[in-house]
């Protein structure tokens, strides 16, 4: 087609202004929390209205590495989160490729129970899980937070991975069967492979969720080299202490790798999601 | 003649299988069927339940009293009514699982008779390959009812009991059953109480409500003009309208509490530089403008979801659909008034659903841009502020107040108000409408 040039001019110029006046409007905070990282002030009080009006320093991220546990945070949050990620893609791809292919006693109501479960939030039950964690020795532990991460996100996973599971066609698994492979090997060897895409959707939604969690850490978690980036971060910003610019610094260094990810990967993320109400 | 002695025969001997495999767990598996690895494993079951039965009634027992006050004893040695709780709710769990294992055993029994009887003695494949259904679920279903299930009945049941501070916290004291007190009080029995429950529940469904249309139409209308302006820069605006969604929003909440901070934040320096305003605006410190800058910066943190979503869904109409529609003269307003948007809101309409329950346990969006404040009348008491909903009440109630019942109260709440939007969800489902369900 010919772009018609004289008639789309004024239109384009609206849509033009419009687009840019929403991408300032998107980029304010975050132009924001990128000059308060290299900023020399403390507070958000003394912080420049002009970004990098005061020039810059590395003084905050000297002082992350130097003074407070970033590392451990960090090191904590990611072993949390690639703990999560692997548990629930084994979990709820072996409990989705039962409920996809199996016929078995009490089959309906278990997933119906998955279904209603699935919506209620599991922080609910809060108070419990604290007792149940207590009970087991979990308080306090990295591996009792994964537990209780991987208990919350298997009702809805399973259910999504079963979805998929129950577009590929039976004939694939059924014929592996017939030449003597066994039920397990079958999961590892066929199942498996051909549910990569949202196996590895689900892997990554998995992992990224524990960055962003606060509750959880905070209830399951006590001491000082325990602590998760949420945590660490928010107690920055809290109403006792007020040390904005070093929350800026480290919020910067976790978002960065999240925003070079979702750039990267915007077009998968775009058919995913397209997929995701498709076949719904 | 011996076709009918023989299934006389069959009808006898299915009784002995069914009568023996009712009386002891395995029994059938053991006598009958020559199935002794899978026999042993059922009895095991049952063995186990016999040895650990006087605890488990005393448990249930406790369960009933949740435990004597015994002030007299060291704070170390009292009953814990907390942990009485806990236990009884698993071990009905256990009970309920042991019921279904006996169900089970039951009909494998019958169902390994009929199949040897029919088809005569044919070798059973191996044992671990057939109990592959069982072992692959147990690891889902044992975490999903140990620290889901167990937890959502543990917190309804202490709905129904006074704990809570001061004078019922366990260790130190015991907590017993209330029955339907805590209901009557926060629904009217308390006028102050009653009056936050009210104010917080009507805020809850209309947050969840503006910012679930907010998201999803700021996010349609952006996609459409991205998809519609045919910009050579329009990937540009596409990746920069994306950031919000990729930058965790913790932090981004955090950030925005900060820049709105009514007296020292950017926004409000800026503005008086600029010599736009006199007095500072108190964004978050008036509880309407705070109600109104939550969904706003909802807004700005939940549009880029429904964009990418709606670019999805706009990218699978097939591309025909416009041609024709172009052919027949339609202008391009026309084309998405008839085409584009009936086919991308019936596409999206089941997450529509999802961002409503999502958005009425938001509690990052509220808790981390405003705390729940700012204060009004009635929050020295209850502690609910002006823009807080049930989840960050309820986190507020646990936390800060040590007021479990309440908190309980408001969870059952949640209950109701998403069960039927489960349903919903439910009957959406393919494998519902096509009656696998």
């Amino acid at each position: 087609m010919q772009p018609k040039t004289t008639k789309v001019n004024i239109y384009t110029i609206i849509v033009l202004l419009f687009l840019t006046v929403s991408s300032l409007l998107v980029l304010y905070p975050l132009v924001y929390v990128v000059s308060a990282a290299f900023s020399p002030g403390n507070s958000i009080a003394s912080l420049n209205i002009i970004p990098f009006g005061d020039g810059t320093t590395f003084k905050h991220f000297d002082h992350l590495f130097k003074n407070t546990n970033y590392l451990i945070w960090f090191r904590n949050t990611f072993v949390i989160a690639a703990a999560t990620s692997i548990c629930t893609v084994f979990i709820a791809s072996l409990s989705a490729y039962v409920f996809s292919r199996f016929r078995f006693t009490l089959k309906k109501p278990m997933m119906m129970a998955m279904l209603i479960l699935q919506i209620f939030p599991s922080f609910v039950g809060m108070v419990a899980i604290y007792v149940l964690l207590l009970r087991i020795g979990g308080l306090d532990t990295l591996w009792g937070l994964v537990l209780v991460y991987l208990a919350g996100n298997t009702p809805y996973n399973t259910w999504m991975v079963k979805s998929y599971l129950d577009t590929i066609p039976r004939s694939l698994d059924e014929a592996a069967i017939i030449d003597g492979a066994s039920h397990f090997t079958t999961y590892l060897r066929i199942i498996l492979p051909v549910a990569k895409p949202i196996l590895i959707f689900l892997a990554i939604a998995s992992f990224t969720a524990p960055w962003m969690d606060f509750i959880f850490p905070k209830l399951v978690l006590r001491s000082a080299h325990k602590q998760t980036l949420a945590l660490g971060l928010f107690s920055f910003v809290t109403d006792k202490k007020n040390e904005f610019t070093n929350f800026a610094a480290g919020s910067l260094l976790v978002a960065l790798p999240f925003i070079l990810f979702f750039l990267a990967s915007q077009k998968l993320l775009i058919e995913s999601l397209g997929f995701s109400t498709v076949k719904e | 003649m011996e076709a009918s002695i023989r299934t006389g025969e069959k009808e006898t001997g299915r009784k002995k299988v069914l009568i023996s495999a009712l009386l002891f767990m395995g029994l059938g598996h053991l006598l009958h069927l020559k199935q002794y690895l899978k026999g042993l494993f059922y009895a095991a079951c049952e063995v186990l339940l016999l040895v650990f039965l006087p605890k488990i009634i005393t448990g249930i027992g406790n369960l009933r009293t949740l435990g004597e006050a015994q002030p007299h004893l060291p704070i170390r040695e009292r009953a814990n009514s907390m942990f009485m709780l806990i236990d009884g709710i698993i071990l009905l769990a256990v009970i309920f699982i042991f019921i279904i294992i006996y169900i089970i055993s039951v009909r494998s029994a019958l169902a390994a008779y009929d199949q040897t009887s029919s088809a005569g003695a044919k070798k059973t494949k191996q044992g671990l390959n057939k109990a592959f259904p069982i072992l692959g679920l147990a690891p889902g279903v044992g975490l999903v009812v140990f620290f889901v299930i167990v937890p959502l009945i543990f917190s309804a049941s202490v709905a129904f009991t006074n704990y809570s501070s001061p004078g019922h916290i366990p260790p130190n004291n015991t907590v017993d059953w209330v029955g339907f007190d805590n209901f009557v009080t926060l629904f009217g029995g308390d006028a102050t109480w009653a009056g936050a429950l009210g104010r917080v529940a009507l805020w809850t469904v209309v947050w969840a409500a503006l910012a679930t249309a907010t998201c999803y139409f700021g996010g349609m209308l952006m996609a459409v003009v991205l998809k519609e302006s045919n910009l050579r820069i329009a990937p540009l605006f596409r990746m920069v309208f994306i950031l919000p969604y990729a930058v965790p929003s913790v932090i981004s909440m955090l950030v925005w509490q900060n820049l709105l901070n009514g007296t020292f934040g950017t926004l409000n320096r800026t503005l008086r530089t600029l010599g736009l305003i006199s007095s500072p605006i108190p964004w978050l410190g008036d509880p309407w403008l705070a109600k109104f800058m939550v969904v706003l910066i909802n807004l700005w943190a939940g549009f880029p979801y429904f964009m990418l979503l709606t670019l999805g869904s706009m990218t699978a109409i097939a591309q025909d659909i416009y041609e024709a529609a172009l052919i027949d003269g339609a202008n391009k307003f026309q084309v998405f008034r008839k085409v584009t948007f009936p086919i991308v809101l019936y596409q999206t309409a089941p997450l529509i659903i999802m961002s409503f329950t999502h958005n009425i346990n938001n509690f990052g969006a509220i808790f981390f841009l405003t705390g729940g404040g700012p204060m009004v009348k009635d929050s020295t008491l209850t502690s609910a502020g002006g823009t807080d909903i049930l989840v960050t009440w309820i986190y507020k109630l646990t936390v800060n107040l040590l007021k479990y019942n309440y908190a309980s109260v408001l969870a059952v709440m949640i209950f109701v108000v998403l069960a039927p939007l489960a349903i919903i969800n439910l009957r959406r489902t393919r494998s519902f409408r096509e009656g696998e369900l």
